[in-house]
């Protein structure tokens, strides 16, 4: 999918064209295997929550307040590969 | 440029890549003919592109995550040694090249075919990046003409351009 194809999906708000590209990135071409990595990186990012460990909030918060908006969708690509890693189950052909 | 059937590699392939990533292939409607070698391959210097998604050790790397693409390209000295190398590509399959990079990126045997003197020399930079980028137009604005840029600037007299 084209740039132009997902900014006219915007100004559509055709939001299943636009979480279709999204899994098929995800998925290397494979929609279904793309939804399957997304729910892999929540459940990843759920398990170390569990025992309610300290986190440091001071950072998030400030990541959030200062960082811009584009930077932080970067950042959540990259946390989505960083869980997915963590999993031990990697889909991919290549590597990061 | 129009392929005949007979001779697809992988036929289908472009109808499936369509399919899935809509719009993202580029349409050229005109056509640049090849420029004849100017003088013998053993006198020629010649560079080196490819979209392995190699890298020397150290550099920032290609950013593989993004959704979009990475339109950034590395230098890849002519002289390097595998073992100075990386790949940072998802989208295809490096076992093989971490086992042996001249599998997917022949540094060694460029440099082997340059010592016998098959090729004249070598452009001190080969080139790299990766093929995973959905926004045809930038590609060809931006990364095409910086590479052709860096290319010419380094005198060569043919380019080889290898996929990944």
């Amino acid at each position: 999918m084209s740039l132009a194809y997902l900014k006219d999906a915007i100004k559509e708000g055709d939001s299943e064209k636009l979480i279709r590209y999204v899994r098929l990135h995800f998925g290397d071409g494979n929609e279904e295997r793309g939804a399957k990595e997304i729910n892999k990186a929540w459940i990843e990012a759920l398990k170390p929550m569990l025992e309610i460990p300290a986190t440091d909030r001071e950072f998030i918060l400030q990541t959030l307040a200062e960082k811009d908006t584009a930077t932080l969708a970067h950042l959540f690509f990259h946390l989505h590969f960083y869980f997915v890693g963590r999993s031990g189950e990697w889909i991919h052909d290549g590597n990061l | 440029m129009a392929i005949s059937k007979g001779k697809e590699l992988r036929p289908g392939l472009w109808e499936t890549v369509n399919e899935r990533y809509p719009g993202s292939m580029i349409t050229k409607t005109d056509f640049v003919p090849l420029v004849k070698l100017s003088k013998p391959l053993g006198e020629a210097r010649l560079a080196f592109i490819s979209t392995a998604g190699i890298q020397p050790k150290g550099t920032l790397p290609f950013d593989t995550v993004h959704p979009v693409g990475d339109y950034t390209f590395r230098r890849v000295p002519s002289d390097s040694k595998p073992a100075e190398l990386e790949i940072h590509q998802l989208k295809y399959p490096t076992f093989g090249a971490n086992r042996d990079l001249n599998v997917i990126f022949p540094i060694e045997r460029l440099q082997e075919l340059t010592n016998e003197r098959v090729i004249g020399s070598l452009t001190k930079n080969f080139y790299s990046f990766i093929g995973y980028n959905m926004d045809p137009e930038r590609l060809e604005r931006t990364l095409a003409e910086d590479i052709a840029d860096a290319v010419e600037a380094e005198n060569a007299d043919l380019a080889l351009l290898a996929p990944a």
